[in-house]
């Protein structure tokens, strides 16, 4: 009980220290004088901005496990399956195709691209069953290489190679009251994921298991891909691809409190958004008063994280 | 068909392929368009002998028919490098512009990456090949984070520049580097070639190997370091070819029906040239310029590896 108010109260140090730093300084003496400057850069840029750490953070560890189920893989998340680049590849696809479509319309593109690719992907890994499971990730980032093979050559023939640089790497400076509320479709998609979390702990068991005890798998991969493939699309819109945060925190959390979800799936959601929000901080504070774009730091940390989990087999 | 037979047709059908690369739609314009391609041609065959090579050779030493030097970071590490170099001294330091002075230094660089990812995982243990893959793939997604963090903090000119170096391409080939690179890779290649009964036997396994007088250390070593040698010849000829090495190296393993070195590396070398050809063909004369060759390859690469893991899928 004490080590979990401890790790709240860190957590709450976090978001406390997301919303206090950055460019403009503002204290919360400030804020209690009711300082309208402080109040508009703190209404403005930083609860956005913590939101959408929390909401990203939180939507990518979820989709990093559901990923890891329905594959019945640990190596599996969002960006080691291509289902980043297929996302990528349908916002590509909406802004040539549909140009001045509404975000939403973009969106719900760039969902569909990502689910047929998920779905391919599945029925792929399916079919070879594969003796090593270290080998998914490489198949799924040479998959992933091909889709975005693909955006590329889309991109290189309508000269758009530079705007689709944006989308690589995930950046929270653009997140600003009026352009990010796209990341709370992520809430609902989370809260739904813990509604099923017993079935897609018994998912991860396989289809034969999950069958006999009455599960009806079709219907909840169906169910899984399109939480994915939603949370996917909706931080790709408004953020851009952050890597590494589904393969990590689901790994690390599975070594403190094992794999039933219903008990792990607020942990995981917690932990991925304390990692974003640490990362963004270290970006925020790295080369004060620039920041650093969090796809980099995540991916650094991320990395470093990884290659611990490696040395030390659980 | 018979082994020989099949080099000598392969040969024949590439040397025809160059031919009619050279000659199509050339009005045979000795001023600029032959020299011009004659150098892309030369290009083309230093690129395939490399990549073949050290493909070959990686997955001879992995023991792995799914591995290739790109995707245990090579790659990442020359871009970043290039990448690094334009932000710290500019687009007009020598070591951008002086072509072979650039050269040089990446493959110091490769050299020196190789030398470390030795030290750290091929001392621990040399069994785990899929602890090295995953070393190898998490350093290229940093790697390419990194870039691209570079590429997004550049401005125009250096990111018309970077995006060059990220895509396969003949575009920049240029004559002197070529030939450099020709001589460097032939040398390497011969190196190699000397060594293709020991890396035979190194198919039988370690310990079979080491039976039959095998310096095993003594030539993952060497190997290592030749690969990083092709591998930067390679990458900074065309750029990063990602998946190719894999395709050929196992479209030889097929025709030829063969394990030896001494039929599978010139057919890997013959395959990579002729595909090479045919993509270039199709960049110049389909497709009007409007795509990269390094696409084309990605694209017919990744097509060919999924239908090759579904065919094989018992033995990966």
């Amino acid at each position: 009980m004490l080590k979990y108010l401890g790790l709240g109260a860190i957590f709450c140090l976090l978001c406390l220290a997301s919303l206090l730093l950055g460019a403009k300084q503002f204290s919360l003496a400030q804020l209690w004088q009711s300082d309208p400057v402080a109040w508009l850069t703190l209404t403005s840029s930083r609860l956005p901005r913590l939101m959408a750490l929390l909401l990203t953070g939180a939507g990518l560890a979820v989709c990093g496990v559901l990923m890891q189920q329905m594959l019945q893989n640990r190596f599996a998340d969002p960006g080691t399956t291509g289902a980043i680049d297929a996302a990528k590849l349908g916002i590509l696809l909406a802004m040539v195709l549909l140009p001045g479509a509404a975000v939403t319309v973009i969106m719900l593109v760039a969902l569909l691209c990502c689910l047929a690719s998920c779905l391919f992907f599945i029925l792929l890994i399916n079919k070879l069953q594969l003796r090593h499971r270290q080998l998914l990730p490489i198949l799924g980032l040479m998959y992933g290489s091909v889709l975005s093979a693909i955006a590329e050559l889309y991109a290189y023939q309508q000269q758009l190679l530079q705007s689709m640089q944006g989308l690589l790497l995930g950046d929270f400076s653009k997140v600003i009251a009026g352009q990010y509320e796209l990341i709370y479709l992520i809430l609902p998609l989370v809260l739904c994921s813990y509604w099923f979390a017993h079935h897609f702990t018994l998912l991860g068991m396989g289809q034969q298991l999950a069958g006999s005890l009455g599960l009806r798998y079709q219907q909840l991969v169906w169910l899984g891909l399109l939480l994915v493939a939603t949370m996917v699309a909706s931080s790709l819109m408004t953020v851009g691809a952050i890597p590494f945060v589904g393969l990590v925190i689901p790994q690390l959390v599975a070594r403190h409190c094992g794999d039933h979800l219903a008990q792990s799936l607020p942990k995981i959601a917690l932990s991925g958004a304390a990692f974003l929000i640490s990362c963004d901080l270290l970006s925020r504070l790295l080369l004060y008063p620039y920041e650093i774009p969090i796809g980099l730091t995540a991916s650094c940390v991320g990395a470093l994280l990884l290659l611990s989990f490696l040395r030390t087999p659980a | 068909m018979n082994k020989s037979w099949q080099l000598v047709f392969c040969g024949l059908l590439s040397v025809l392929l160059a031919l009619t690369y050279l000659l199509f739609d050339s009005g045979l314009d000795t001023e600029f368009i032959l020299p011009n391609r004659l150098v892309k041609l030369l290009a083309m065959l230093t690129g395939g002998i490399a990549i073949a090579c050290s493909t070959l050779c990686f997955q001879t030493i992995t023991e792995n028919r799914i591995l290739t030097p790109a995707i245990m970071g090579y790659e990442s590490v020359y871009l970043l490098w290039q990448a690094l170099l334009v932000l710290l001294f500019g687009l007009n330091s020598p070591l951008l512009q002086d072509l072979q002075l650039n050269f040089v230094c990446s493959t110091l660089v490769l050299l020196g990456y190789s030398l470390l990812l030795q030290r750290w995982l091929f001392s621990r243990s040399l069994q785990d090949v899929w602890q090295m893959l995953w070393y190898g793939l998490v350093f290229s997604l940093v790697g390419s984070s990194l870039t691209q963090f570079f590429q997004y903090s550049s401005s125009p000119a250096e990111f018309s520049l970077l995006s060059q170096y990220s895509l396969a391409s003949f575009q920049r080939a240029e004559l002197n580097q070529t030939l450099f690179s020709a001589l460097l890779t032939l040398l390497v290649a011969s190196f190699i070639w000397r060594q293709r009964h020991q890396l035979d036997l190194l198919q039988l396994g370690a310990l079979q190997a080491a039976t039959l007088g095998v310096n095993r250390a003594l030539l993952l070593r060497r190997q290592l370091a030749l690969i990083a040698i092709l591998v930067a010849i390679s990458t900074s000829l065309l750029g990063p070819t990602a998946f190719f090495g894999i395709l050929i190296a196992n479209l030889s393993a097929t025709f030829s029906r063969s394990q030896s070195h001494r039929h599978r590396l010139p057919l890997a070398a013959l395959c990579a040239v002729l595909l090479f050809l045919l993509a270039q063909l199709l960049v110049e004369h389909l497709f009007n310029f409007k795509t990269s060759v390094g696409l084309l390859l990605q694209l017919c690469c990744g097509g060919y590896f999924f239908m090759f893991l579904i065919k094989h899928r018992q033995t990966s």
